[in-house]
């Protein structure tokens, strides 16, 4: 679906969870910045790791090569 | 520090950022409500006393008294205890209303131990008796077989003699005492007998020194007794034999006397006339019933007692510990003669101000005092304890955090970030939705039967694992994802999001396994490719894959730990480090680094066939050389130059200047040693006399050179060290999927391949064995410690002091988890 696409689906996945434990579990400022801060990081970390695999594979220097059975 | 006025840090406040605010109190307290305010303030919980009677041994402390009667309840409570379990009595709650007066229970404990010392000790005596008894009757019984069947051979044979008429003695002359006997006399030996019982494995030993001792001189018959026997001085079941010797002569007698003694053979008198043992015979019977009774009725009685204590016990024990652990408390307050009231000095948070003063005033209005306590805050240059509020969401993550050392004072927590990066890396090593599907599954147990089990005891292992349970869950959900990136279901690829991309080069399919596949269609979308799965080049790509991945997220953690880093800078309103030890530190480490994180990410974008191993040495080695085929870019040879002259600038920029700034800013302080700084009017004089002067601070710059080098030195040689260092993910990723692969293959495949059900069950068995035993808890437990130390040294080492030492506060609900010091 390409990079960009689903880069843009992440952010969208990030913003919603911020917004729906804005929503639903509002404990006060520092509780909710913390609640914000894992939400963040949560996105950032699984993005990377999605990032990083699919760039692997766009323009691969190996190929797969079957064993033949 | 709690003088430094915090500035604005890299966030808006945030509690479980950085500790709590804490400051001195200091209470000064009437004595008549002294008891009551410790009580009230333990319950609060949220105060942490000062020791202001430290050079005061224990012995001299004004309630040395109080706690020593504290202790012999305490002793009192263990000994009720020790007789409870004994008894197989539990102790139950009761919700009957409770006397809690100290003094009362103390005389209620003093009863009834006396009560049941003295149960214990009749009970005791007359369980020996019994057992005597028990065992006289067994002597009579069998001895009485002895003398029997002994008396019946002996009229037979005394017939048979009179019969043959013949002279001389057989062996089977029985040698027994005249009166029954019509016969023979003509030998009148004196024989006496004793009978008794010895416990069977002396038996032969008993026999043999008998023997020895008397020089044959002796007769002993023993008899087994069926069924064990309990010893009456031992009060051990034992198997016994009865024995009755016969023996000639007076001295005999007393060998026999003392060699018994020493074999613990117990001795009864026994009577040789018919009509007497069958006398004692029913007497000890009539005793033994009696007795019987009796020890019935005394057992009964005590049980009835201890289950009343087993009812009030668990509240009498609580009284004790909060009586002792109170006037623990009150000893650490200092007595301020002249004004009849108590001292007290402790660490409190500032939120929690408000409800100290509102236990103060209730402890001083029920206790009926004149006067209220006062409370005044203290400034003071030491370090406060560090408190971080965290929930049971949050607090073991705070334990893992604390054991390798504790935040400094308002230092920045490295736990608000580790609550999401510790899963993540933890998933990076383990990734397989299969068996994050199971430890969700464990999770989820523990974490629906948390309030259950969180009152039972645990044994260790799963306290461990239950105090854990929040971290093995988000452990388990990143697990979830990361094991959908890597594909691998036990190590199983699917087809999830789309079809392969790669096909054969042609419809024949014949390169496939020689030149391989190609990749015709769009990437695919999510995760690895299903393809790979089994492939000869797997290998060869999954490891390339992994170990870029594995840097470039060591680097990105490297880098949130430097900004942390900035972030105490600014918050301790420290420039110094920010310019001189921040801005070098990433410079450093984003020029080498950073540099080859863009170059892995550009050779990926572009498919260059570039050899970065060759780029990055290179670049040191020979840095003005043509790249040639190595060209990821246009202008990388002047942009490496670059970097490498910023790296290079980067060292002594970090080495040299802070040393002589300290020192500027040292001798700008304390310039002119001539006057001496006065003391502060608001401080109290005892609080003074406790400080540590502060009046002349020590700078040694050689020790502040020495001390900066090393960290120059330690940061410069542990980006790469440290960067090397994250490869660990690699391995471990790759340790856990060839052993889930192997589990895979060459057990469940290979049991499926011989289309036997036996064998099928056989080897499913075997699979989920293997896969608990080594996959879930073992390799559960590898990934658990290398993401753990990634964080402790790794990302730590950027920022953090933990140097600080933890808020203890005198709370009763702590009382249960801390063992009775003194």
């Amino acid at each position: 679906m390409g990079f960009v696409v689903t880069s843009l689906i992440f952010l969208l996945i990030g913003i919603i969870a911020s917004l729906s434990t804005r929503i639903f579990f509002n404990k006060g400022p520092s509780a909710n910045l913390f609640h914000l801060t894992l939400v963040l990081t949560s996105t950032t970390c699984c993005w990377m790791m999605w990032a990083i695999v699919y760039l692997a594979q766009m323009n691969p220097l190996i190929v797969p090569i079957l064993s033949g059975e | 520090m709690g003088e430094v006025a915090p500035g604005g840090g890299c966030l808006p406040p945030m509690d479980l950022f950085r500790s709590e605010p804490m400051q001195l109190i200091q209470l000064i307290i009437p004595i008549e409500s002294a008891h009551r305010t410790v009580s009230y303030l333990g319950d609060l919980g949220l105060l942490q006393f000062k020791d202001l009677n430290s050079e005061k041994s224990p012995f001299q402390r004004t309630y040395a008294a109080q706690i020593k009667r504290c202790g012999e309840m305490a002793r009192k409570l263990r000994f009720f205890k020790e007789q409870m379990i004994k008894a197989g009595v539990s102790p139950k709650g009761s919700t009957t209303e409770f006397d809690a007066n100290i003094d009362n229970i103390e005389i209620k404990l003093a009863e009834i131990e006396s009560e049941l010392s003295e149960m214990n000790a009749n009970g005791e005596k007359l369980q020996r008796t019994y057992n005597e008894l028990v065992e006289y009757k067994l002597v009579l019984q069998k001895a009485g077989d002895f003398f029997h069947s002994a008396q019946s051979r002996a009229v037979e044979q005394q017939r048979e003699y009179e019969s043959r008429h013949l002279s001389g003695e057989s062996m089977e002359t029985p040698l027994l005492q005249d009166q029954e006997l019509p016969g023979d006399s003509s030998k009148p030996v004196k024989l006496g007998f004793l009978a008794g019982l010895v416990p069977r494995e002396k038996s032969v030993a008993f026999e043999r020194i008998l023997f020895r001792a008397t020089r044959g001189n002796v007769f002993l018959r023993q008899t087994a007794v069926e069924n064990p026997v309990t010893d009456p001085v031992s009060g051990e079941k034992t198997e016994k034999n009865v024995f009755v010797v016969f023996y000639a002569g007076e001295k005999v007698k007393g060998k026999i006397l003392k060699i018994c003694d020493a074999f613990g053979a117990n001795r009864y008198p026994f009577a040789e006339e018919l009509g007497k043992q069958a006398q004692m015979i029913s007497e000890v019977s009539g005793k033994l019933a009696e007795l019987k009774t009796t020890i019935d009725a005394g057992l009964l009685h005590r049980v009835n007692l201890l289950q009343n204590i087993g009812t009030q016990y668990e509240q009498w024990n609580l009284l004790v510990r909060k009586e002792k652990s109170i006037h623990h408390t009150l000893n650490m307050l200092s007595l301020d003669v002249t004004k009849k009231c108590l001292v007290a000095e402790g660490w409190s948070p500032v939120f929690a101000t408000k409800q100290v003063q509102d236990a103060l005033k209730r402890a001083a209005k029920d206790s009926n005092s004149q006067v209220s306590a006062i409370l005044q805050v203290l400034h003071t240059r030491e370090s406060p304890p560090t408190y971080f509020r965290t929930n049971k969401f949050t607090s073991p993550y705070q334990g893992i955090i604390d054991s390798y050392g504790v935040a400094k004072y308002q230092e920045a927590n490295p736990t608000v970030f580790t609550v999401v990066t510790f899963p993540f890396l933890f998933a990076v090593m383990f990734g397989d939705w299969g068996h994050g599907i199971c430890l969700l599954l464990a999770a989820l147990y523990f974490i629906v039967r948390e309030k259950k089990l969180s009152s039972q005891k645990l044994d260790d292992i799963t306290e461990m694992t239950f105090g854990g349970r929040y971290i093995i869950f988000m452990m388990a959900l990143f697990s979830i994802y990361t094991g959908f990136i890597y594909n691998e279901f036990f190590s199983v690829p699917f087809p999830l999001f789309a079809p392969s991309a790669y096909e054969c080069r042609d419809l024949s399919c014949r390169d496939s396994t020689t030149i391989g596949l190609i990749k015709t269609g769009p990437t695919y979308p999510f995760g690895l490719d299903p393809v790979w799965h089994g492939t000869r080049s797997e290998l060869p790509f999954l490891n390339s894959l992994k170990m870029k991945m594995s840097i470039l997220l060591g680097v990105a953690q490297m880098n949130l730990g430097i900004i942390m880093s900035y972030c105490n800078a600014r918050f301790f309103k420290n420039s110094v480090n920010v310019w001189f030890q921040f801005i070098p530190q990433m410079i450093f480490l984003n020029s080498l680094f950073g540099y080859l994180s863009l170059l892995i990410i550009v050779k990926w974008c572009t498919g260059s066939q570039a050899d970065l191993y060759h780029v990055m040495i290179y670049m040191f080695l020979s840095p003005t050389d043509d790249l040639g085929e190595n060209q990821l870019f246009a202008g990388q040879k002047n942009l490496q130059l670059v970097l490498l002259l910023l790296a290079g600038v980067a060292v002594p920029w970090m080495l040299l200047p802070k040393p002589f700034i300290l020192k500027k800013q040292h001798e700008a302080r304390h310039g002119d040693e001539s006057y001496a700084p006065l003391p502060n009017t608001e401080e109290s004089l005892q609080v003074e006399s406790n400080h540590d002067s502060h009046g002349h601070e020590e700078f040694e710059f050689s020790e502040i050179f020495v001390h900066q080098l090393i960290h120059t030195i330690e940061f410069v040689l542990g980006a790469v060290s440290n960067t090397a260092s994250y490869l660990r993910l690699w391995a471990l990723s790759l340790a856990h999927s060839e052993l889930s692969s192997v589990f895979y293959e060459k057990v469940l495949m290979l049991a499926w391949g011989y289309n036997n059900v036996i064998i099928l069950i056989v080897g499913l068995i075997v699979f989920i064995f293997a896969t608990v035993g080594v996959l879930l808890v073992m390799e559960t437990l590898s990934a658990f410690l290398h993401a753990l130390r990634l964080h402790w040294v790794e990302y730590q080492n950027k920022f953090y002091e933990g140097d600080g030492y933890l808020f203890h506060p005198f709370s009763f609900s702590l009382l249960d988890e801390e063992d009775d010091v003194l």
